[in-house]
C-alpha cells in the first residue's frame, strides 16, 4: 500500500515536470547572461579583454535585448578548468539565458557538456580546439572565432608564399599544442616545406635560447613557434637577443599583437608573423564603431580579444532580439542559420553542420609603432577568404 | 661551451633568488613561502624605476633597497610575534603574505605583461664558439659570482658576519654578550627580501614580469635550497649551479625531459643525502 502511494507520487511529479517542460517560455525580467572568464592567472589579461569587449557590445545596444536589461554575471574561473566547471554549474542553476566563454580549449569543452546538458546556449569566441565544433559539438554551443585548423592552414599558406623551404618548431608541451603542430607537419609536408626538427618544451620555461640556437644552427630558415601564456614573452624576447626575426621567418598562433609588443619589446617583436584573429585597422563601419566606441571607454585601440568577443556577442545579442521570443530553441535555430554581413571583419557565415563560423583569416606581421603610444603595432600582412580556410560541410 | 653560460646564467639567477630564502630559514628558522612574490614584487618595482628613470641601472640599485625596507617592515610587524609559535603559524603567515602581495601587485600594476629593456651596453649578442650569447646573459652570469662572492666574504669574512652567524648558533647567548637579535633577525630578513630584489630585477629583462612569476619559479627555488642543504650558501650555490646545468643541457638534448630530469636530480639527493650536498645531518638520539 505504502509503496503503490510512493509509486503514484512519483508519476504525479514526472507529469508535472513534462508538462512544465512543454510549458511556452516565460517571459525573464532580466536578459541574464553568464560570463565564465579568467579574470585572474595566467590568462587573466585575456579574459579581462573579453569582457571589454562583451560591455562595449551590451552597451551599444543600449544595455537590453527583448525589451529587458541585461545582466552579466561574471565569474572569474581562475585559469584553472575544475573552478571553470564550478562557477558554469553555479551559473547554470541560476537560470542563466547564455554562457560567454571560456579562454582555454579544456574549460570550454568541458563547460560545453554543462551547456549541453541544460540547454542554454554557449558562445565561444576564442578557445580554437577543433573538437569543440567537431568531434565533441553541441547544438547549443556556437564559435564565432578561429579554428586550430584555420590557424594551421594560415601558417602553412603564408610560409608558403613568403617561400619559405624548411621549418623547425618549438612547441609547448601540451595535448592542443601537439596535435596543432601534427597536423601543420602534415599540411607543410603537403606544401612541399620540410621540417628541419621539433623540441616540445614545458609549458612555463623560462629558458628558450638553447632551443632557439638549435633552431637557427639547424639551416631552417623559417621558425613556427606554438607556445602559450607568459612563454610566448619568454622565448620572443629571448630571441630578441640573439636577433631571431632577422635570422628566420618567425610564424605563429596568436604569437603576436600590440599587447604582446609591448611585453616582449621591439628587439624580439619586430618581423615576427602571426594569425590575426581581429585588428583594430580593418576598414568596415561596424568595426570602426566598436574602436570608436572601445577607444573613448578604454582609452586604447581594442585587442583581439575584445574585439573577438564583441563581434560574436553582438551577433548572438542581435540574432536573439530577431526572434522576438523568449524560447532558446528558436534562438538556437535562428542562429545556427544566419549571416552576419557586417561583422566587424566583414561577412561572417554560421555553419548549421557545425556552428561554426565561416569567415575570413587574418595574418599579420610585427612593424615599428607610429603612434598610440605603442612600441610595436601587427600590420595585416595576408587576408585569406573564407573558402580557402574551411571544407564544406558534409 | 655556449650551453655551459647559457648553464651559469640559469645558475646565478636561481641563486640569487635561493640565496636569500635560504638565509632567512638557515639564520631564523622561517621557510619563507613568500620569497617568490618578493621577487615578483622586487620585479614590478625594478619594471616602474626602469620606466620611471630611464635606467636600468637605477632600478637594480633601487629596487632591492626598497625590498629591504619592505622585508624589515614584515619581520617587525608579522614575523616577530610568532617566532615562538610552531611552523604552522609561520606557513600560514607567509603563505597570507602572498595573497596580499599579489593583490598589490594587481592593484597598482594591472594584469598586463610589463618589460624591461636591458641597457644599451647589454643588449645584442657576441659570438662565442659558434654560438650568439646575448651580453645580457654573460652580465647575468658575472653579476652572480660577483653576488656570490660578496655573500661569502660578507657572512664568513667580516664582524657583522659573524653576529648573523652568532645570532642564529645561539641567541640567548648572543643576547647576552650585547648583540640586538631582534634588529639583527630584522637585518637577516630585510637581505633576504633585497636578495629577492635583486633577482627580480636581473630577471626583469629576460623574463616577462607577470603576476605568476613568484609561484612558477620558487618551486625552483625550493629544489635549490633542499638540494644544497637548508640554511647553507655553499649548498644554495652548488644546487643552483646543478639545476641550472640540468635545465641547460636538457635543452640541449631533451627538452620534454627537463622537468623529469630535474625533480630527478631532487629525488635522488633526498635518497642519497636527505640533509643536502652541504647540509649537515642533525642526530635525534
Amino acid at each position: 500500500m505504502r509503496t503503490r502511494s510512493i509509486s503514484v507520487a512519483f508519476l504525479t511529479l514526472a507529469i508535472g515536470v513534462a508538462l512544465m517542460s512543454a510549458a511556452p517560455a516565460q517571459t525573464a525580467d532580466k536578459f541574464r547572461i553568464a560570463g565564465i572568464i579568467p579574470l585572474s592567472g595566467a590568462w587573466g589579461i585575456i579574459g579581462e579583454n573579453m569582457r571589454r569587449g562583451a560591455t562595449i557590445a551590451i552597451e551599444e545596444r543600449g544595455g537590453q535585448v527583448l525589451g529587458k536589461p541585461v545582466e552579466v554575471i561574471w565569474e572569474d574561473t581562475e585559469t584553472s578548468t575544475q573552478v571553470a566547471v564550478q562557477k558554469a554549474t553555479r551559473a547554470l542553476s541560476q537560470g542563466v539565458h547564455t554562457v560567454f566563454g571560456e579562454v582555454s580549449s579544456g574549460s570550454t569543452l568541458a563547460i560545453m557538456k554543462l551547456t549541453d546538458q541544460r540547454k542554454v546556449p554557449q558562445i565561444v569566441t576564442l578557445s580554437a580546439d577543433d573538437r569543440i565544433t567537431g568531434a565533441d559539438n553541441s547544438r547549443y554551443t556556437f564559435r564565432t572565432s578561429n579554428t586550430v585548423s584555420m590557424e594551421n592552414a594560415m601558417i602553412g599558406e603564408f610560409a608558403k608564399r613568403r617561400a619559405v623551404k624548411k621549418v623547425y618548431g618549438i612547441i609547448a608541451d601540451y595535448q592542443v599544442g601537439r596535435d596543432m603542430w601534427a597536423a601543420l607537419r602534415a599540411d607543410l609536408a603537403s606544401k612541399g616545406i620540410d621540417v628541419a626538427g621539433e623540441e616540445f618544451a614545458p609549458i612555463g620555461s623560462k629558458d628558450y635560447s638553447i632551443m632557439l640556437d638549435k633552431a637557427v644552427k639547424s639551416g631552417a630558415d623559417g621558425l613556427a613557434l606554438i607556445v602559450v601564456g607568459g612563454d610566448v614573452v619568454t622565448s620572443l624576447k629571448q630571441g630578441g637577443e640573439i636577433n631571431l626575426p632577422q635570422k628566420m621567418t618567425v610564424v605563429g598562433t596568436m604569437l603576436m599583437d600590440e599587447t604582446l609588443g609591448q611585453a616582449v619589446g621591439p628587439a624580439g617583436a619586430l618581423g615576427v608573423n602571426s594569425t590575426l584573429r581581429y585588428h583594430f585597422t580593418e576598414d568596415t563601419p561596424r568595426n570602426k564603431k566598436f574602436v570608436a566606441a572601445y577607444q573613448a571607454k578604454y582609452k586604447e585601440p581594442p585587442s583581439q580579444y575584445a574585439g573577438e568577443a564583441y563581434d560574436g556577442l553582438s551577433w548572438w545579442l542581435d540574432t536573439v532580439e530577431s526572434t522576438q521570443s523568449w524560447d532558446k530553441e528558436k534562438w538556437v535555430d535562428a542562429f545556427r542559420n544566419s549571416v552576419r554581413q557586417d561583422s566587424v571583419e566583414g561577412v561572417k557565415r554560421m555553419r548549421a553542420c557545425d556552428n561554426q563560423a565561416e569567415q575570413i583569416g587574418l595574418f599579420g606581421t610585427a612593424e615599428a609603432g607610429g603612434g598610440e603610444g605603442l612600441a610595436v603595432v601587427m600590420k595585416v600582412a595576408e587576408t585569406f577568404p573564407a573558402q580557402t580556410l574551411f571544407k564544406p560541410c558534409t | 661551451m655556449s650551453t655551459i653560460i647559457i648553464g651559469l646564467s640559469i645558475a646565478m639567477l636561481l641563486f640569487l633568488l635561493s640565496a636569500g630564502l635560504t638565509l632567512i630559514f638557515g639564520m631564523l628558522g622561517i621557510i619563507n613561502f613568500a620569497h617568490g612574490a618578493l621577487y615578483m614584487l622586487g620585479a614590478y618595482l625594478a619594471y616602474q624605476l626602469s620606466a620611471s628613470t630611464g635606467s636600468f641601472w637605477v632600478a637594480l640599485c633601487v629596487a632591492p633597497l626598497l625590498l629591504a625596507v619592505t622585508g624589515a617592515l614584515i619581520e617587525r610587524s608579522m614575523l616577530r610575534p610568532i617566532y615562538d609559535r610552531p611552523h604552522e603559524f609561520q606557513l600560514l603567515a607567509t603563505f597570507g603574505l602572498i595573497l596580499v602581495l599579489e593583490e598589490f601587485v594587481r592593484i597598482m600594476w594591472g594584469l598586463q605583461l610589463r618589460s624591461i629593456a636591458p641597457p644599451p651596453s647589454l643588449s645584442g649578442s657576441v659570438n662565442f664558439f659558434d654560438t650568439d650569447i646575448s651580453k645580457y646573459r654573460l652580465f647575468v652570469v658575472l653579476f652572480g659570482a660577483a653576488m656570490v662572492g660578496l655573500l661569502f666574504f660578507g657572512i664568513e669574512r667580516t664582524s657583522l658576519g659573524l653576529i648573523l652567524r652568532a645570532s642564529s648558533n645561539n641567541a640567548i647567548m648572543a643576547e647576552m654578550l650585547g648583540v640586538k637579535v631582534s634588529a639583527v633577525r630584522t637585518g637577516i630578513f630585510a637581505l633576504g627580501a633585497a636578495l629577492a630584489g635583486i633577482g627580480g630585477a636581473v630577471a626583469g629583462p629576460m623574463l616577462p614580469i607577470q603576476l605568476q612569476m613568484g609561484s612558477t619559479i620558487i618551486l625552483d627555488c625550493f629544489i635549490v635550497v633542499i638540494i644544497g642543504g637548508l640554511g647553507n650558501i655553499r649548498g644554495a650555490v652548488a644546487g643552483a649551479l646543478l639545476i641550472g646545468m640540468t635545465r641547460a643541457y636538457g635543452q640541449q638534448y631533451a627538452a620534454e625531459w627537463i622537468d623529469i630530469a630535474t625533480y630527478t636530480v631532487l629525488v635522488a639527493t633526498l635518497l642519497l643525502r636527505p640533509q643536502g650536498l652541504f647540509g649537515v645531518r642533525l642526530r635525534t638520539a
